[in-house]
């Protein structure tokens, strides 16, 4: 098992490498970023002090576009330059904040990571029973429906949903049942771990219920299609030829043999909620990963942008590892060689 | 294929040939019969009038919202100012639509003449081909020739002051970027008789911007995910044929690209390269790829091992030739759902990058901008500007999402034979 992880791992590199280049090439071939003029003039929101040609020397030299002297640097170096520093997890100085960049993400991962585990525990929690029941009753109202509501709701816009929620239940001039921002309220440290946490649940509650709601769709659809497979094999035959009841046949024999999918799609569904969570995090005024992303962009603050572009594509690589793992775990036929 | 009754709707024909009439009189084709399977699910049936009706706000949206009357006399001279104010894009628009209606017409027309098949492919194509070419020269020669004439009088002010007489207006005589004259207590209105849904911010007629939006958010839907399914197909097509080192070096790459959260890699295009329509049809494009790509090489793997590829093989046709004009043909019709669900997700993108703050630009209305503009609903919660255009962006999105889905049962030959 170990030697399948590690072979596993080994098999991470080139992706990683590879999305280092794209990442590297996104940002390097910028209009105006290497002639230091253009678009990227309007570097965002500088002390007054520094004019904006000194802004932009500092950019070229975070970004290790010209050395110490004002020289250029060969392309090829600049990537190197970045990628070590980037794997002693250095990554660089932000313009905007003038803090490492690694302290921001510091700060923030936690927030978007917790956000993001509720989130998709919630869509497993209630996509895996719909989806069951969903293919248990195939082609009657229930599975009709619920394919049709998980839909509406893959459809329905976050922005929008996030919106109403907020001006209907978190505004006191309609119902004020949840706060609107952030996820801790101002006076955390007299709080005892009971008030912590809970104060911590009110917080979020808006917030996962926008980030969950539309992967219902895709997780109960594969739900769904999975049961169906095996609803049709051999053992299930069996299993009601020796006698067990329809219940004990789908709970104890069809659905584990149906979550098999469930696990390799860990990885995919990852990616989009870490991209539901900059809306999320922007809407509710919370703190997080997306939230500095965005504010990253308002002010071309490039090494905010370069560094949290990687740490969620190096996170979704982790999800997918983990997925693998998962699945070698639950499906004894996976060989580890 | 398949003799199945076509699923064309036609009630007269039927009558009107008798059944002794040769069988070729009836169209069975592929898409005739996921046609019918489409049909038979009402849902199916309002998704597709839905998609039709923005289509058609689209193409007559001048007509419709436009604070230009349609005549009006001015000194006692006859002028047609919503006429005169038609831009190049307008009239661009208009033209293909002409097209296109000429062309349903021609379709519906062609299913009476009792053809064969091949006659009647052949004879569509040339109408298709003839229409496409006179359409396409007709708005390059007018975009060459025509300027956009620009319109300096405030009809709201011209109107109040009397100097219009007779004036015919639109149904709505508001643009997308007309303010309320002069009138700062206009701006954020509650929804009255003046303005059905009220004013944003800029005193402007939400009800006009809203209407105007659909052209934005069709155009940049439609063309960014073309751009992704003539990327997607080709990366797929290619990898799916030769296989080997080519396949596995493309294939590492897509899954780099997937594992950028698309958001990320929006957010970064957008914060580096600009922020204009075109280069957000672009960057969509160029992030949603992938899926078409999968799904193509997929398709390839299985066509490749097919009989009629290895005959074009064998015969010695180029790589070009068995690629896409065997091949391709084959391996494109499932992909349609995918573009489908594709043109959901880009109106998603958009309407959420416009949300941001970074998708497109103002004046130009967009349901995510609208969205932005309506405020914080933390403090003053204004519903009426905040619900119509998340509304619209949950039904437009709802209804490609409908038809990916009706498309997909329709089309995936398992799920026929399951139900």
């Amino acid at each position: 098992m170990a030697q399948y992880i590690f072979r596993r791992m080994l098999l991470m590199i080139p992706t990683l490498i590879g999305m280092t280049l794209v990442l590297f090439a996104i940002v390097r071939f910028a209009p105006g970023l290497s002639t230091g003029g253009g678009a990227f003039s309007t570097a965002g929101e500088m002390s007054n002090k520094q004019s904006r040609a000194e802004a932009e020397k500092i950019m070229q030299r975070r970004l290790h576009l010209v050395d110490a002297q004002g020289n250029k640097i060969a392309l090829p170096m600049q990537y190197i330059y970045w990628l070590s520093d980037t794997v002693r997890g250095n990554f660089g100085e932000s313009i905007q904040y003038n803090q490492p960049v690694a302290k921001l993400i510091k700060e923030r991962l936690p927030t978007t990571m917790f956000l993001n585990l509720i989130s998709t525990f919630i869509v497993y929690l209630i996509a895996i029973p719909g989806g069951m029941l969903a293919s248990v009753k195939r082609g009657k109202t229930f599975d009709v429906l619920w394919g049709f509501s998980t839909l509406a709701l893959y459809s329905l816009p976050i922005i929008w949903i996030g919106d109403m929620m907020i001006g209907f239940l978190a505004n006191p001039r309609y119902l004020a049942w949840f706060p609107a921002t952030g996820i801790h309220s101002t006076d955390t440290s007299r709080m005892t771990f009971v008030a912590y946490v809970g104060d911590y649940l009110w917080h979020v509650v808006l917030p996962v219920l926008c980030l969950s709601y539309g992967g219902f769709a895709y997780l109960s659809k594969l739900k769904r299609a999975a049961m169906l497979d095996n609803l049709t094999q051999d053992y299930v035959r069996t299993a009601r030829a020796k006698g067990l009841s329809n219940f004990v046949v789908i709970t104890r024999h069809v659905f584990r043999n149906s979550l098999l999918p469930m696990i390799t799609v860990f990885a995919g569904i990852i990616p989009g909620l870490l991209g539901g969570a900059v809306i999320v995090e922007t809407i509710f005024s919370i703190k997080g990963m997306g939230d500095l992303m965005l504010n990253a962009t308002f002010a071309r603050d490039l090494p905010i942008i370069q560094a949290v572009a990687f740490i969620g594509s190096v996170i979704a690589l982790i999800c997918l590892l983990i997925a693998d793992i998962g699945y070698a775990l639950a499906d004894p036929r996976v060989s580890y060689d | 294929m398949p003799l199945l009754t076509h699923g064309c709707p036609m009630t007269n024909t039927d009558t009107l040939t008798p059944a002794l009439a040769a069988p070729d009189s009836r169209v069975r084709t592929f898409w005739s019969m996921v046609w019918r399977i489409y049909r038979s699910r009402l849902i199916n049936r309002i998704a597709l009038m839905w998609l039709f009706l923005i289509i058609v706000i689209a193409v007559i949206i001048p007509f419709i919202a436009n604070d230009a009357p349609y005549t009006v006399f001015i000194n006692g001279h006859r002028e047609f100012p919503l006429f005169r104010n038609l831009t190049r894009i307008d009239l661009i628009i208009l033209i293909f639509a002409a097209a296109a209606a000429t062309f349903a017409v021609v379709f519906r027309h062609t299913l009476r003449l009792l053809l064969s098949l091949d006659e009647l492919r052949a004879k569509r194509l040339r109408w298709a081909l003839a229409l496409l070419a006179i359409a396409t020269l007709s708005s390059g020669v007018l975009y060459l020739v025509k300027s956009d004439y620009l319109d300096n009088r405030d009809y709201h002010q011209l109107a109040q002051s009397g100097q219009l007489q007779h004036p015919v207006y639109a149904p709505l005589h508001w643009g997308f970027a007309d303010q309320e004259p002069l009138n700062l207590d206009r701006v954020f209105e509650y929804p009255s008789h003046d303005h059905l849904l009220g004013t944003d911010g800029n005193g402007r007629d939400a009800l006009a911007r809203l209407l105007w939006s659909v052209r934005i958010v069709l155009a940049i839907g439609l063309i960014s995910e073309v751009i992704a399914l003539v990327i997607g197909v080709f990366y797929g097509a290619i990898n799916g044929y030769f296989l080997g080192r080519v396949d596995i070096l493309g294939m590492r790459f897509v899954e780099v690209v997937e594992a950028i959260p698309t958001l990320f890699l929006l957010i970064t295009f957008v914060a580096l390269y600009g922020r204009n329509i075109f280069m957000l049809m672009v960057i969509i494009g160029l992030t949603s790829w992938t899926g078409i790509a999968r799904f193509v090489r997929a398709e390839f793997l299985r066509i490749r091992h097919l009989d009629y590829v290895t005959a074009a093989k064998a015969s010695g046709l180029p790589v070009r030739s068995i690629l896409f004009r065997h091949m391709l043909p084959n391996g494109l019709t499932p992909v349609i759902v995918n573009f489908t669900f594709g043109v959901a997700g880009a109106v998603g993108s958009e309407s959420i990058l416009s949300f941001l703050g970074i998708g497109v630009e103002p004046p130009t209305p967009s349901w995510g901008s609208m969205l932005n503009e309506a405020g914080n609903p933390a403090e003053t919660f204004r519903w009426w500007l905040a619900i119509a255009p998340g509304l619209m962006i949950f039904l437009t999105v709802f209804a490609y999402n409908i038809i990916g889905e009706g498309l997909r049962d329709a089309i995936d030959p398992r799920t026929n034979k399951a139900e």
